[in-house]
């Protein structure tokens, strides 16, 4: 909900935020504007910087008259939403197992180590030399960028437990059972959200390194197929679906992040005070 | 020099020869400590930091154990955390995930299932530390003084009778910090316990207590004991009198012979 009085006034009356964002729109517009017309008199090479115009058509034809990108744009975000629930659940799951256990603790450091300094990408074409072409080694590979971030967020979470919390659980005589649920992994609820965010960024990026590598399907294989045609307008078209699909998903992960953690935020508290009062009085 | 009072006349919380080391021996926190104290009185220990406080109080709550010598409450010897034994801290270590009420009810949700009467409890002492229109608002939302009036409520929802606070308004202003004092004392007035109250202010201590036990360091002690004859219920206007006075002037005494 707006609150027009929260934001401050401009000159003439217009509110600040309808200046900035028409002052931005402008910028935009030059920017697309004198692109355009670079591109037409023949300072940019149309080969690799396709006229915004030409982008604009493509759009419409891979949307609309022959409507090609849905079914990869499905596939793709398919893959995404797999690899992702698979790779960030495990890092959670073994995070949480590996923060308990003092030993186990002692144990995977070196690995956790190793594998933080080795770029997981490097490790897809074995993937898929293991596990054969086909959607398994897709979201395997995007399992693999995605475990990481949630694995040492919780791990971190769970480890940097507050002390002075803990001892007030022990001198309430809490079992470890429930300090775990009732301390240690709410308590680390939005760090392992945070990780949940990377993780998301991350499978991505992910399933268009599993693409680029198997050409059969998804906008990966769409992206690297209109670059070979030397078709670049479709090829932007399709980076700028995923530079649109990138922030809906940021944007969603925000609210869910504020959603969840609801104590880090305001309204977040202020709906669930209000739920809990509600649940209290009856 | 360790005090074994014999006047006490129904000790709750005892202690014989308690010592308490750290770091393989090489940090004595705490040495020889014996002292008796009363059912329903008010004890403040006070002394510079590093004097053992902490370790004394974490000592019988149970979550360390004595180098030497032991501790009872009730008559039954400390080795574990108990449900007759609450303690609060300098900083109100509330659930942030949780509202007031709720965090309220955490030492009985620990102990067993949550009655109906438990939530009326829980709502009944929010009313008694004045936050019973913040009952449904979580910590981020409430002062810092208003933090630690929820924390004083859960402590007493325990209903443990011996009550163990450690530089518990410490956090706050002096301004909030003496009205919580006054407080304090009506509300452990009218649940009849027993308190152990720490605080490094000589003043602070007198005023609260009908005990102060004058701490030491290097190493930890229990160097003096000082009867409060003052009477209840106290204003804060007995700071100026010249019993009170006298009262802190012995207090320094020993803490400035060093
Ligand atoms: N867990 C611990 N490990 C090592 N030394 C400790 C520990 N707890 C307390 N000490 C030491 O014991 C002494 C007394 O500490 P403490 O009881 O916290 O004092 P106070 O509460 O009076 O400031 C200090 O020298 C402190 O450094
Ligand atoms: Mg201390």
């Amino acid at each position: 909900m707006p609150a027009p009085a929260m934001h401050g006034e401009g000159r003439n009356g217009v509110p600040l935020r309808t200046r900035r964002i028409l002052m931005h729109a402008g910028i935009f517009l030059t920017l697309v504007l004198a692109w355009e017309i670079g591109a037409r008199a023949g300072y940019l090479d149309p080969l690799f910087y396709p006229r915004p115009t030409a982008i604009v058509d493509s759009f419409i034809r891979i949307y609309i008259t022959q409507g090609n990108i849905w079914r990869h744009l499905y596939v793709s975000l398919g893959l995404v939403f797999a690899g992702f629930a698979a790779g960030s659940i495990l890092g959670i799951v073994l995070g949480s197992l590996v923060g308990f256990n003092a030993l186990a603790r002692r144990f995977v450091k070196p690995y956790v180590l190793v594998l933080e300094a080795t770029p997981r990408i490097a490790v897809a074409p074995l993937l898929i030399a293991a596990l054969g072409f086909g959607a398994q080694s897709k979201i395997a590979i995007i399992m693999l960028v995605c475990f990481f971030a949630p694995f040492i967020n919780t791990l971190a979470g769970v480890v940097n437990v507050n002390e002075e919390k803990l001892e007030l659980f022990n001198s309430l005589g809490a079992s470890k059972f429930q300090i775990l649920t009732k301390l240690v992994l709410p308590e680390a609820v939005p760090v392992i959200m945070a990780g949940e965010r990377l993780a998301l960024t991350a499978s991505l990026s992910g399933v268009l390194v599993a693409e680029f590598i198997q050409r059969d399907q998804g906008i990966g294989s769409l992206i690297l197929i209109y670059t070979r045609n030397l078709n670049m307008a479709s090829a932007f078209a399709c980076i700028f679906t995923l530079t649109v699909v990138g922030f809906l998903i940021f944007k969603g992960m925000e609210m869910l992040d504020r959603y969840i953690a609801f104590w880090n935020n305001e309204t977040g508290m202020a709906r669930v005070g209000a739920a809990r009062k509600a649940r209290w009085e009856n | 020099m360790a005090t074994a009072d014999s006047r006490v006349r129904d000790p709750v919380v005892g202690g014989n020869s308690v010592g308490k080391t750290f770091a393989g021996g090489t940090v004595v926190a705490l040495e020889n400590a014996s002292f008796d104290i009363e059912k329903g009185s008010f004890v403040s220990l006070v002394g510079p930091s590093g004097c053992g406080k902490s370790t004394l109080l974490r000592l019988i709550a149970g979550l360390i154990e004595p180098t030497s010598g032991s501790l009872q409450v009730h008559g039954s010897k400390v080795s574990a955390p108990r449900q007759d034994v609450a303690m609060m801290f300098q900083r109100a270590t509330l659930l942030e995930w949780r509202t007031a009420i709720e965090n309220v009810l955490l030492p009985t949700e620990i102990q067993r299932r949550v009655t109906a009467d438990d939530r009326n409890r829980a709502m009944e002492l929010l009313q008694l530390v004045g936050l019973g229109e913040f009952a449904f608002s979580f910590p981020a939302q409430l002062s810092g003084g208003m933090q630690q009036r929820v924390a004083l409520a859960r402590l007493l929802q325990t209903g443990a009778d011996v009550l163990l606070m450690d530089e518990p308004f410490g956090a706050l202003d002096e301004f909030t910090r003496e009205r919580l004092n006054i407080e304090l004392l009506r509300i452990v007035g009218e649940v009849g316990a027993t308190t152990i109250f720490v605080t490094h202010n000589i003043a602070e201590a007198i005023f609260l207590a009908d005990k102060v036990y004058v701490m030491t360091p290097r190493p930890g002690r229990l160097a003096q004991v000082i009867d409060v004859p003052l009477a209840r219920p106290r204003e804060l206007a007995v700071q100026t009198s010249p019993e009170f006075n006298r009262l802190v002037e012995d207090a320094r005494e020993t803490l400035g012979a060093l």
